[in-house]
């Protein structure tokens, strides 16, 4: 029990096949209490099996899995009393409202937050009485986040919760698992985007092929990998890869989205030298640019693409 | 069971916002009594079928044959020369002719004295209007029968064709309000595996797994209202009936409820089996047409089983509407029947009891 306290989840080797497919190949990693973690990585990196193994909707192969110090293939039930998991609503019952919803779904655990409660906390008192269907994107989201707290779970998974959401939708989202994390709660999020992840989660692992690539902070994903900064511009075939490799301050070379990034140690030297080799060609790198190495890159370098694809 | 009342009376909530749900499950088989009604009038008889008939044995005996025909209200009879009366079928003023052949009381006297011959009545039929001849052949058959046993016992001959008269003018709309239930519930049934698949394809049967709600609550939920719809289905559809259009209904209800009960049963069995097969909501709209389209028309709810055609029978006898009609005709009207009560109530129980163990078998909660 006072590894319970410590650690939510711990996984040790966990496998999951399905025929030849090697859905997840050995991963282990745990989250600590209070902690956002995050899983990133491409459809069919194997996050959601193995958050679905978490959530007892599947047992594992082999490997260990604890969460909140109970087996999931020993305590299922005593977990989902104690997680909770985010659904999405409006496809089971479009045509109840915000406040029928979270009471019949609170009806389902021995233990659930007043309703009322549950409604200030994702601010939808003034849709409390409208249909789910009817609610914005937005709206149905934070509904949904609310689903997954009536329990009032000690670890909450999230999947994907903004994806499809306007900017503004997803930082006011944002605010609300930010709050969650402020109320002592354990996250566990999926995410494609990774603004998000940066945003939101103390740790994050990326996966790919089954596989935790990378886990760490974001900043020391970052930092493990690139001490440089990223000048990018329009790929021009006339500027050819193996030629700016060689630019002064050039440590690493990419192709992202119709871009070449060139990670470079001496900005100022390395741009110099571009603008040089391009004049001698009498033609300007368009969309010149200049940041911070971000996640972004800390996945294409560790799996060849972006993780839009 | 507080969760179970819970995600039922959500169910109940769903549907009665839902119109569109609203309409499919109660107010289109309430549409079908209308139509049915209006078309075919608050009483049988009404249609009448013009029979040429031509008496060649001209005794008392063929006069008596002559008045129990003309009792059947459903006959309209023209008397006439063979010749005439084939004329008048070829020009369509008759569409059958019924032919007593000579010598009808000398066998009639004969048979009294012990013998064994027997003596055809002819019935000339027109080949392109099957159901007519087929009925007409039905009402002659059944008339000869009862002269038949009239004339064994000794009797009067003419007592004997009342009984006949009786089942044959069984009104048309109280012939088809248990069809038009029994539709109602194949389509109820049918139809649950739609929202069945749509709800395992969007992901959430696989959710629900991941909280305390056992899945098969949500499922268990889905039949109560189903059930629920069932008996409003029918109250609804035999009362409009009885009020609007003079439908007479002998039964007992709790027999009638619990045919409808297991009725509705079978086909939520069946509907449950369809969606442990089909994996998108479009799939599943397509096949539960193609499913509930020809059931509802060759299981012959809406004609009586005799004047289908023989294939067509055979069809039929496969289809569990035909007896989910038959019984329900039976309990409620006490209709012709095509199977006895039991084997109706056999077969239902084993429709429901198999696709019940197929799907139990093969469902796939994700």
């Amino acid at each position: 029990m006072t590894q319970s306290g410590e650690f939510v989840i711990r996984v040790t080797d966990l496998k999951k096949y399905y025929g030849d497919v090697k859905a997840v190949d050995g991963v282990t990693f745990e989250v600590a209490r209070g902690e956002v973690f995050g899983m990133l990585g491409p459809n069919g990196a194997g996050k959601t099996t193995t958050i679905e193994v978490l959530e007892g909707l599947r047992p594992p192969d082999s490997g260990n899995v604890e969460v909140l110090g109970l087996d999931v293939r020993r305590h299922p039930q005593s977990i989902k009393q104690r997680i909770g998991v985010q659904l999405q609503s409006v496809s089971l019952y479009p045509r109840l409202t915000v406040t029928e919803l979270l009471d019949l779904f609170g009806s389902f655990f021995s233990h659930h937050v007043p309703t009322k409660q549950l409604i200030d906390a994702v601010d939808l008192g003034e849709r409390a009485k409208a249909w789910s269907m009817n609610l914005s994107g937005g709206q149905q989201q934070r509904l949904s986040i609310a689903l997954a707290l009536v329990n009032d779970p000690e670890l909450v998974f999230l999947d994907e919760p903004t994806t499809g959401l306007d900017p503004q939708a997803r930082r006011s989202l944002w605010d609300l698992i930010k709050g969650l994390q402020e109320r002592g709660k354990s996250v566990i999020l999926t995410t494609h985007y990774m603004e998000e992840a940066t945003e939101l989660c103390n740790r994050v692992a990326i996966m790919d092929h089954g596989r935790i690539l990378e886990m760490g902070a974001v900043s020391e994903l970052i930092g493990r990998r690139f001490k440089e900064r990223a000048v990018f511009f329009d790929s021009n075939p006339q500027l050819p890869m193996d030629q700016l490799a060689r630019l002064g301050g050039v440590t690493r070379t990419a192709q992202e989205d119709g871009q070449t990034v060139l990670y470079s140690k001496d900005v100022p030297g390395t741009i110099a030298a571009l603008l040089a080799a391009a004049d001698g060609l009498s033609l300007e790198p368009r969309n010149l640019g200049i940041r911070q190495a971000t996640l972004e890159d800390v996945f294409l370098d560790l799996t060849g693409r972006a993780l839009r694809d | 069971m507080r969760t179970l009342l819970g995600l039922t009376v959500a169910n109940v909530k769903s549907l009665v916002r839902d119109r569109a749900a609203l309409f499919w499950t109660i107010f289109f088989p309430i549409m079908f009594v209308f139509l049915f009604g209006w078309l075919f009038g608050g009483n049988g008889g009404d249609t009448k079928v013009s029979v040429g008939y031509v008496d060649l044995d001209s005794t008392p005996a063929s006069a008596g044959l002559r008045q129990a025909f003309s009792s059947v209200t459903l006959l309209n009879l023209k008397d006439g020369s063979l010749e005439d009366e084939k004329a008048a079928m070829q020009h369509g003023d008759v569409s059958a002719v019924i032919v007593i052949p000579k010598g009808l009381q000398d066998a009639l006297v004969a048979a009294r004295s012990g013998s064994k011959a027997s003596i055809a009545i002819e019935v000339y039929g027109d080949p392109s209007q099957n159901q007519t001849t087929q009925l007409v052949q039905g009402v002659v058959a059944q008339v000869a029968n009862g002269f038949n046993l009239a004339a064994q016992g000794g009797t009067a001959i003419l007592t004997v064709s009342q009984l006949t008269l009786q089942s044959t003018s069984i009104s048309a709309v109280t012939y088809l309000v248990p069809s038009i239930l029994a539709m109602a519930l194949m389509q109820l049934g049918v139809f649950a595996a739609i929202p069945l698949v749509q709800q395992r394809e969007k992901g959430i049967l696989k959710r629900i797994g991941a909280t305390p709600l056992a899945r098969w609550k949500l499922v268990g939920s889905n039949v109560l209202l189903r059930l629920m719809i069932a008996v409003v289905d029918a109250v609804l559809i035999v009362g409009i009936g009885i009020v609007m259009f003079n439908v007479k209904i002998t039964g007992n209800p709790l027999e009638a409820i619990g045919v409808v009960l297991l009725g509705a049963a079978a086909f939520l069995a069946i509907g449950f089996m369809l969606a442990s097969f089909l994996k998108t909501e479009e799939q599943a709209s397509g096949v539960v047409q193609i499913v509930q389209m020809p059931m509802m028309f060759l299981s012959g709810i809406f004609f009586s089983f005799d004047f289908l055609p023989g294939f067509l029978q055979t069809v039929a006898r496969f289809l569990p509407l035909t007896y989910l009609g038959d019984a329900l005709r039976q309990v409620m009207v006490n209709g012709t029947q095509v199977a006895p009560l039991g084997m109706d109530l056999a077969i239902l129980t084993g429709w429901l009891v198999v696709c019940l163990a197929i799907s139990a078998r093969s469902f796939r909660w994700e």
